[in-house]
C-alpha cells in the first residue's frame, strides 16, 4: 500500500499551481458577483478560460499528443481537477465534448472525424451538448425513441431530447438515436448533429434555482451526415456505456476539495456569529468534517487502483452516491446551523468567503439525479457487485 | 500509487484467515463467548504468541510489522468476532516497550509472547478524583478494565503517570462488569497495591496518545470486518430465504438495504487503511485520519450489523442465529477506544479547529 503521489507528479501539481497563480485572475466566485456579468458573459468568460487551459495543454490531457493531449495518467487528471477545484477557477463550458465526446471519437470515430471536430472542441470554437436523455427516457435511457430515418446516404432525425446541460450555447449535439425500431440496445446509433439548422430547435428550461443552464431540443427532419455517423450503424448504445466509463477517477479529489472550500465557509460564518464553541454545532461540524474525509479515502483508492492497472469496481457507483448526497447534507447543514442569515443574500451581495448556500442547497439537488440517480446507482451496486437477483 | 497490501501483509493477513478460520471459526469463538469463564481462549492466544502476533504491532526495528499489518489481522479477527484482549495486549506491548523503565521490558516480552496478559486500566470510576500513585502505591478505582480480572499485570493510568501493577497474591479486587457484549469482559478493579512507575506524568501522555490512535485505528479495522462479514451473511441469507414466491435478494427494498451496506463497509476499508498506512508513514496526520476513521467506522458498523437483523426477520432476533453477535461486539467497540462523539471532537481539534 502506497497513498504517495510520485515525485513526477508532485512536479505536475508544483507546475500547474504556479500557472494558476500566473493566469487565473479573479476567482470564480468573484466573477459571478460581479453585477456586470450576465449568464451570457459569463460562458464567454468561460470560453477564454477554456482557451488559456488549451494553449497551457490542460485540456484533453489523457489523449495522445496527436490529440493535443499529453497521456497523461489519471491521476494527473485527477490532480488537475483538484488543483482547478482548490483554486476556484471557472468550469470549461466544453466539458462534455472534452469528457465524453472527445474519447467516444479517439476510440470509436474516423480518422477524418477526429480532425474535423477534435482541435475545434479543444479551442472551444465549438460547444457541444449531450442529447441522450428524452421526455419519456431518463433512467430507462435504452428506451428512448428519437428516430434516425435514412434519406439517401445520410439521414433524418425526428424526435425529442431534454436537460440538455449547455445546450442553450451549443453549437453541436451528439445524439443516441434510434435507427431499428425494434432492437432495444442494437437499434441505437450515434450521431453528430450541427444546431444551426432548420429542423432543430432548442428551447431553454428554467431550473430550480432561476438559471436556464440546460434545455429542450425538438428534431424535426433534422440532418445528420452519414459522415456524422459514430462507429457503425447499432453500436451507439455501445459506444456510449463504455464512453461513460471513462470519466472514472477524473472527481475523485475534485469532490472533496470543493467541499473542504465550502466547510472553510462554514466554519468561517459559525466563527463570525459565535456559535463555534456550541458542543451540538461542534458535533454536526464534526460530522461533515469526517465524511468529507472518507470521501477523500474512497477518492485517494479509486485513484491507486487505477494507477495499479486495477480496473475500479463498485467503486465509482459508491463515489457517486458518496458525493451527491454529501452535497445535500452539507448545505442543509449549513443552512441550519447558520440560520437565515446564510439565505438573504443572492449570488451579487455575497462579499469575501461567503459560500451561497442557498444557491448550493438548491444546486445539490441535480448531482443526486444525473449521471445515473442514487437508486440507479444503488441498483447497479446490488446487481452487479452483490450479485443480488432481479425481480 | 497502490492500495493493496503488498506481499508480505497480504500473505499475513490470508494465513491469519486460515488460522483463524481453523482454530476459530465463528462457532468456536461462540462457544469461548458464551461458555469459558475467560472469555477467551487461552491456549489460542499462547498459540499467537507463538506465532509472533503479540508484538505485530511494534515497529519493524522492533521486530514487528507496524500498524498496517496490525490492522489488516484485526480486519480478520472482526469478521469472526474473534473474543478476547487482542487489542488490549497489542496496545500495552506497545506501551511497555516504548517505556524505559526496566521491568517493562520483561513484561513487555512476557505480554507479546503469549506468557502474560498485560491490559491497561484507564476509566476512573469517579471522574474528578483520580486514581493515585503514592508511596510506591496505586490507590483508586478503575471501570471498564478489559479482561481485568484475568490480567497478570494492569498498566494503570494516574494522576502521577503510567503505573505497572502485577497481580497482588491475593488477586484483583474486581468485580466483572458484564455488558451485552460477551466476548470482551469488562472488571472494576480497586486498587490498593503496590506498583512502578514506567512513565511519569508527561511521557505518559506521550504514550497514551500514541495508544489511543492506535486503538481507535484497531477498533476501526475491527469494526470493518464485523461489518464486512455481517453484509456477506444478511446478502447470502437474502438469496436462499423465499417469500411471495421469489428470494427476498429480488425486492428493491432489500436490495438498496444492502447496496448502501456495502457503501459504508467499503467507505471503511478506504478509511481504515489510510489512517493505518498514515501511521506507519506519515505520522504528521495520523492522528486526524485515526479519528476520522474511528467516527466514521462506529456508526456504520452499526446501521450494516444492524440491518442484517432485520434482513433475518424472526430468526435474526434469535439468540441461535449469528448477527446479534456482531451487533453486540459493534455496540462495545464503538463505545470505548475513543467514542464517536469524542472522536468528532478529535478530529475538529486536530484540524485547528
Ligand atoms: C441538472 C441536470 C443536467 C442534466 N444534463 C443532461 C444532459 O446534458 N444530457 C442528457 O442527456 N441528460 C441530462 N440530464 C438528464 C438525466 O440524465 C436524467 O434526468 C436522469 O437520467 C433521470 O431520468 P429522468 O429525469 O427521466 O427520471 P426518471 O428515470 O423518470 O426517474 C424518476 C425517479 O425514479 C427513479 N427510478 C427510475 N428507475 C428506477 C429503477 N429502476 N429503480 C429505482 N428507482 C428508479 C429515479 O431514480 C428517480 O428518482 C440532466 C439532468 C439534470 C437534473
Amino acid at each position: 500500500m502506497d497513498l504517495h503521489f510520485t515525485p513526477e507528479q508532485e512536479q505536475f501539481r508544483r507546475e500547474l499551481r504556479a500557472w494558476l497563480d500566473a493566469n487565473l485572475e479573479r476567482s470564480w466566485t468573484e466573477e459571478t458577483r460581479d453585477p456586470n456579468h450576465d449568464a451570457d458573459s459569463l460562458v464567454e468568460l468561460r470560453r477564454v478560460w477554456q482557451r488559456k487551459l488549451n494553449a497551457a495543454r490542460y485540456i484533453g490531457m489523457g489523449w495522445s499528443e496527436e490529440w493535443g493531449g499529453r497521456g497523461a495518467s489519471e491521476v494527473e487528471e485527477a490532480i488537475l481537477q483538484e488543483e482547478l477545484t482548490r483554486a476556484d477557477a471557472p468550469q470549461v463550458p466544453n466539458f462534455l465534448g472534452i469528457s465524453l465526446l472527445g474519447p467516444a471519437l479517439i476510440h470509436h470515430g474516423t480518422e477524418e472525424q477526429r480532425r474535423r471536430f477534435i482541435p475545434k472542441m479543444l479551442n472551444c470554437e465549438e460547444i457541444w451538448c449531450q442529447g441522450f436523455s428524452e421526455p419519456s427516457s431518463g433512467s430507462d435511457l435504452a428506451s428512448l425513441r428519437t428516430r434516425a430515418e435514412p434519406d439517401g446516404d445520410d439521414f433524418r432525425i425526428t424526435g425529442q431530447k431534454v436537460w440538455t446541460t449547455f445546450g442553450p450555447w451549443a453549437d453541436w449535439i451528439f445524439v443516441l438515436a434510434r435507427t431499428d425500431m425494434d432492437d432495444r440496445y442494437g437499434g441505437i446509433s450515434f450521431f453528430l448533429v450541427p444546431i444551426d439548422q432548420d429542423g432543430v430547435e432548442m428551447r431553454p428550461i428554467r431550473q430550480i434555482t432561476g438559471e436556464s443552464e440546460f434545455g429542450e431540443v425538438f428534431f424535426d427532419g433534422a440532418l445528420a451526415k452519414r459522415e456524422h455517423l459514430v462507429g457503425e450503424l447499432g453500436e451507439g448504445w455501445r459506444i456510449a456505456m463504455t464512453v461513460l466509463g471513462y470519466e472514472r477517477g477524473a472527481a475523485t479529489l475534485a469532490k472533496p476539495a470543493e467541499y473542504d472550500v465550502q466547510l472553510d465557509g462554514l466554519v468561517a460564518g459559525l466563527r463570525a456569529s459565535g456559535k463555534l464553541d456550541r458542543p451540538d454545532v461542534r458535533e454536526q461540524l464534526g460530522r461533515l468534517v469526517i465524511e468529507n474525509e472518507v470521501m477523500r479515502s474512497n477518492g485517494l483508492r479509486t485513484l491507486a487502483q487505477l494507477a495499479s492497472g486495477h480496473a475500479p469496481g463498485p467503486e465509482s457507483s459508491i463515489e457517486k452516491i458518496f458525493w451527491s448526497e454529501y452535497a445535500q447534507r452539507l448545505s442543509d447543514s449549513a443552512l441550519d446551523l447558520l440560520g437565515p442569515e446564510a439565505q438573504l443574500a443572492t449570488r451579487a451581495q455575497k462579499t469575501g468567503s461567503d459560500v451561497d448556500w442557498a444557491y448550493q442547497y438548491l444546486w445539490s439537488r441535480a448531482g443526486t439525479i444525473y449521471s445515473g440517480s442514487s437508486e440507479i446507482q444503488r441498483n447497479i451496486i446490488a446487481k452487479r457487485v452483490l450479485r443480488m437477483p432481479t425481480a | 500509487m497502490q492500495f493493496d497490501l503488498d506481499e508480505d501483509r497480504a500473505l499475513l493477513k490470508s494465513s491469519t484467515r486460515e488460522l483463524l478460520e481453523k482454530e476459530s471459526a465463528l462457532a468456536d469463538a461462540r462457544t469461548v463467548i458464551e461458555e469459558s469463564a475467560e472469555g477467551y481462549d487461552k491456549a489460542l492466544y499462547a498459540q499467537l504468541g507463538e506465532l509472533g502476533y503479540g508484538s505485530l504491532l511494534l515497529t519493524e526495528d522492533e521486530g514487528g510489522m507496524g500498524v498496517l499489518a496490525f490492522a489488516a489481522v484485526l480486519e480478520e479477527m472482526g469478521r469472526v468476532a474473534f473474543p478476547g484482549p487482542f487489542l488490549d495486549l497489542a496496545l500495552a506491548v506497545r506501551l511497555l516497550s516504548q517505556s524505559e523503565a526496566p521491568e517493562a521490558a520483561e513484561w513487555a516480552e512476557r505480554a507479546a509472547a503469549g506468557e502474560a496478559l498485560v491490559v491497561l486500566a484507564r476509566l476512573d470510576a469517579t471522574s474528578g478524583s483520580p486514581t493515585r500513585f503514592t508511596g510506591g502505591r496505586v490507590q483508586g478505582t478503575k471501570r471498564f478494565v478489559p479482561f481485568g480480572a484475568h490480567a497478570d499485570a494492569l498498566l494503570v493510568e494516574t494522576g502521577e503517570g503510567l503505573v505497572l501493577v502485577p497481580r497482588p497474591g491475593a488477586g484483583w479486587n474486581a468485580v466483572a462488569q458484564p455488558t451485552i457484549d460477551h466476548a470482551q469482559r469488562f472488571a472494576e478493579v480497586r486498587f490498593d497495591d503496590a506498583g512502578s512507575l514506567v512513565a511519569a506524568s508527561d511521557a505518559a501522555r506521550t504514550l497514551l496518545e500514541d495508544a489511543d490512535r492506535l486503538g481507535a485505528i484497531g477498533a476501526s479495522a475491527l469494526l470493518l470486518g464485523l461489518m464486512d462479514r455481517s453484509l456477506e451473511l444478511t446478502v447470502a441469507y437474502t438469496m436462499e430465504r423465499e417469500a411471495f414466491g421469489a428470494p427476498i435478494a429480488s425486492f428493491q427494498a432489500l436490495q438498496h438495504r444492502c447496496a448502501d451496506g456495502l457503501l459504508q463497509t467499503e467507505s471503511t476499508r478506504s478509511a481504515v487503511y489510510r489512517a493505518a498506512w498514515a501511521a506507519d508513514e506519515t505520522p504528521d496526520d495520523a492522528g486526524f485520519l485515526a479519528a476520522v476513521a474511528k467516527a466514521w467506522a462506529g456508526p456504520a458498523a452499526r446501521y450494516v450489523c444492524g440491518q442484517a437483523i432485520q434482513l433475518h426477520g424472526g430468526v435474526g432476533f434469535t439468540w441461535e442465529y449469528d448477527p446479534h453477535v456482531y451487533l453486540k461486539r459493534v455496540k462495545t467497540l464503538e463505545q470505548f477506544y475513543g467514542a464517536t462523539r469524542d472522536q468528532l471532537e478529535n478530529a475538529l481539534q486536530s484540524r485547528g479547529l
